[in-house]
């Protein structure tokens, strides 16, 4: 097994410990550090979205991986940057919409989103619009990704969306939205670019949004 | 076509008269009359006493072993125990002064006239009317609860609600259904309308404001609390019922956030405010309300289970009615699944789905992650009932949510689950599940024989408010004051222990 794969298979495993070793034993047989993105976490987090989507990973294998992908990317993050190589895939505002505190879908999303690559700006739970509004213009966003678990709460996002509208910034930045309660419709109905089902699907739109 | 003979059960004090196919379970026939089966229907303890009147029914050991000789000589027999296998009339054990017997230290006055105690839930509504002199229970009556049409759960009411000002139309369903189930007790029993002195009804809190036509909308967000959750009270004028104008009706105060006075009921009725030791009372429902402490210290929570266990968002997932597999054991290798009803199978309720996956480990056919082994994508239980890989997840969550909560509450306490000397489990859902299943998948992590189903909690307590009422005028106040409210949404600690509550354990962690 190369190390690529040896890498892959750890983050698979959520072997976090063995992935950090890994991190460091290649940097140190000269691997560029913004290589290991694209040939080790990305596609070892593509295949633990796969095997979540088969129903064959649940909850607490996705984060245990995702936390194991994080290892990694603690490493790599700081000789990142200014590596104009290792852009980021693109720059996600995420949170869950305000009245609503339920995290841990929105948190999984957006780790699964930070090992594809993403740079992530969460901003939590019951997070207000305007402050949606504000992290989008101070960090340069060109995604927001909200979510809401709530049948009360989805409206919200509704806002969020005019929020973004009246602040002039709608133009500029992509706006995908999911949780239990929404749906394809209710997204297209509120103007929002996109909705996922689930984490994997998280990420196949946030590329397909950010390369559009 | 052969004629499948039917025989006619009456069953007393409440007259009711069915007709049922020969060799129908009682317990079927009796669950759906409000009878509760205390130990799940097996034969366990006595709570299903009947005496049987004309006709006969059939002994086995199990009865033997829990009735005495006299008894057995008076006719008494376990309803669930027997089928129908001729014409029958039977007195109701549990219909009789149920709260006489107890031996309380609620001050008990009997009082002339009648009461009414009702427990309105988000799906079923179960009313009783009461001698409030011999403590009788003359008549009940079940019903699903009206607006369930307008959503199933709390939240898709709230939103029905107030996204369209609809809660005038809310509440005038429910006092209708209420008032003309009160009509049908009083035409059934034969009693006089203008003796019913006292209604008192229980609730999860969103009950509570659409029945007393309270705004819900500070329950519509974060941080889901409502400054009208206390003791409402209504005279029978009021509410256009037809009782003596001078009637009161008591909606029973809320506990905080969604937890409603169902679950201050069920601290009344399993008095766990009154004991030294440690108790807990989990209501395994949609909501999923936990209540942990002792005479000192109670502390309450709602851990938002969702309604795996009622069935719903299963694949083939049913209520607890004609054709649900409520119960799966494996004997000799071989799955063998009770249908209720004597039907074929249609679908799996909760208690058959806990069954099912506790099954589906101790053979391996499900990993401790909850994944099917070997790749499989779903599993027959009786054709055509499977379980699918998805439905797993589903009760994972749910069982994960009610595990974390009891968790997170005990260490609020200070205590560890080792310290909870009885666990009480409230409802019919509680009533119906396997206790070994309920540890099997992890749900609760405790010896079985410290866990004890406590039937309908809510109701039970609503009836002792009726006899009781208390010395701050039936609010419950000092009762009140001594249950705390924890919102777990605002506990840090909540996505780990839930995450790593959802796998079930390893054989070996539940063997002992
Ligand atoms: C855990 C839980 C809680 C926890 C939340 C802890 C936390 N930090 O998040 C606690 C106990 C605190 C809680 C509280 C409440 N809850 Co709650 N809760 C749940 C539960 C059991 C699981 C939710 C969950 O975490 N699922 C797992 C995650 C991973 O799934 P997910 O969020 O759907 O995310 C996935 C996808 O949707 C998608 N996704 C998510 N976000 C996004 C975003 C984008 C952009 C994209 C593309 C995709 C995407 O990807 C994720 C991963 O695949 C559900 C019931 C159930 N069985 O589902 C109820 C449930 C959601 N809760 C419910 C309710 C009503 C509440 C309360 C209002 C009531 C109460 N009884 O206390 C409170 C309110 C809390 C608040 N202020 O928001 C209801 C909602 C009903 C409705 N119709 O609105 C549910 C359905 C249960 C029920 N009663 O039926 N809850």
């Amino acid at each position: 097994m190369s190390l690529f794969e040896e890498m892959q298979q750890a983050i698979i495993d959520g072997k976090a410990p063995v992935v950090k070793e890994l991190t460091q034993k290649a940097l140190s047989e000269g691997i560029k550090p913004a290589d290991i993105f694209p040939k080790a976490i990305v596609p070892a987090m593509d295949e633990v979205g796969r095997r979540m989507r088969d129903c064959e990973f649940f909850i607490p294998e996705v984060l245990i991986a995702a936390r194991a992908a994080r290892a990694a990317t603690d490493i790599l993050r700081p000789l990142l940057v200014g590596d104009a190589a290792a852009r980021p895939a693109g720059t996600v505002v995420c949170c869950t919409v305000k009245g609503d505190l339920h995290d841990i879908g929105k948190n999984i999303v957006a780790m699964m989103l930070e090992s594809a690559g993403f740079r992530i700006i969460d901003l939590g739970a019951d997070v207000s619009a305007e402050k949606i509004v504000d992290a989008v213009r101070a960090h340069d966003a060109n995604l927001v990704a909200m979510s809401a678990l709530l049948t009360t709460t989805m409206v919200n996002m509704k806002s969020v969306i005019e929020a973004l509208a009246a602040a002039g910034l709608r133009e500029k930045v992509k706006v995908m939205v999911g949780g239990a309660p929404v749906t394809e419709s209710w997204a297209r109905s509120i103007g929002a670019d996109g909705y996922g089902k689930d984490a994997p699907a998280a990420v196949d739109l946030a590329r397909s949004l950010a390369a559009a | 076509m052969e004629q499948v003979k039917t025989h006619r059960i009456v069953l007393q004090p409440t007259q009711v008269e069915l007709t049922a196919p020969a060799g129908t379970p009682l317990r079927d026939l009796l669950f759906e009359q409000g009878v509760e089966f205390p130990c799940g229907g097996r034969g366990r303890c006595r709570g299903c006493r009947i005496r049987v009147r004309e006709g006969s029914a059939e002994l086995n050991d199990a009865q033997r072993e829990r009735l005495s000789e006299e008894e057995l000589r008076n006719g008494w027999r376990l309803a669930c125990q027997c089928s129908l296998a001729g014409n029958l009339v039977v007195e109701l054990r549990q219909w009789d002064a149920a709260i006489l017997a107890d031996d309380s230290p609620f001050v008990f006055e009997p009082r002339p006239g009648l009461g009414v105690a009702v427990d309105l839930g988000t799906t079923t509504l179960v009313a009783q009317l009461l001698d409030l002199t011999t403590g009788h229970v003359l008549a009940v009556r079940t019903a699903l609860n009206v607006q369930a049409r307008y959503g199933a759960d709390i939240m898709s009411r709230v939103e029905y609600a107030t996204a369209g000002d609809h809660l005038p139309e809310l509440a005038d369903l429910i006092r209708r259904q209420i008032a003309s189930l009160i009509d049908q007790m009083i035409f059934s029993s034969k009693s006089v309308r203008a003796e019913i002195r006292d209604v008192v009804l229980v609730g999860n809190t969103v009950m509570h404001h659409l029945f007393c036509g309270l705004d819900v909308e500070p329950l519509s967000h974060y941080p889901f609390e409502s400054p009208h959750a206390g003791l409402q009270q209504f005279r029978a004028s009021a509410l256009a019922w037809n009782l003596d104008p001078q009637a009161t009706i008591r909606f029973l105060p809320c506990l905080g956030g969604f937890v409603g006075s169902d679950v201050l009921a069920g601290v009344l009725a399993t008095r766990l405010s009154e004991s030294e030791e440690i108790g807990g009372l989990i209501d395994l429902g949609t909501n999923g309300e936990i209540v942990v402490g002792n005479n000192s210290r109670l502390l309450c929570a709602s851990t938002a289970a969702g309604p795996a266990f009622e069935g719903a968002r299963i694949s083939m997932g049913m209520r607890a009615a004609t054709g649900a597999i409520s119960q799966v054991v494996v004997e000799r290798q071989q799955l063998v699944c009770h249908v209720l009803g004597n039907a074929a199978p249609q679908g799996l309720c909760g208690s058959g789905l806990v069954d099912a996956v506790a099954a589906g480990l101790d053979l391996q056919l499900i990993d401790p992650s909850g994944r099917f082994s070997n790749g499989r994508k779903e599993w027959t239980l009786a054709t055509p009932v499977v379980l699918t890989q998805s439905d797993i997840r589903e009760l994972q969550l749910a069982k994960g949510a009610i595990a974390a909560g009891l968790s997170l509450l005990l260490g609020r306490l200070g205590a560890g689950i080792n310290d909870v000397k009885k666990l009480y489990l409230a409802g019919a859902f509680g009533n119906y599940i396997s206790r070994a299943s309920a540890r099997r998948i992890g749900l609760i992590d405790m010896p079985i024989d410290q866990v004890s189903p406590a039937g309908n909690t809510a109701l039970l307590g609503a009836k002792l408010a009726l006899f009781s009422g208390d010395d701050e005028g039936g609010s419950y106040g000092r009762l009140r004051r001594k249950i705390e409210h924890v919102a777990l949404k605002s506990d840090a600690k909540f996505q780990e222990v839930f995450v790593d509550g959802l796998a079930f354990p390893q054989l070996s962690e539940v063997q002992s």
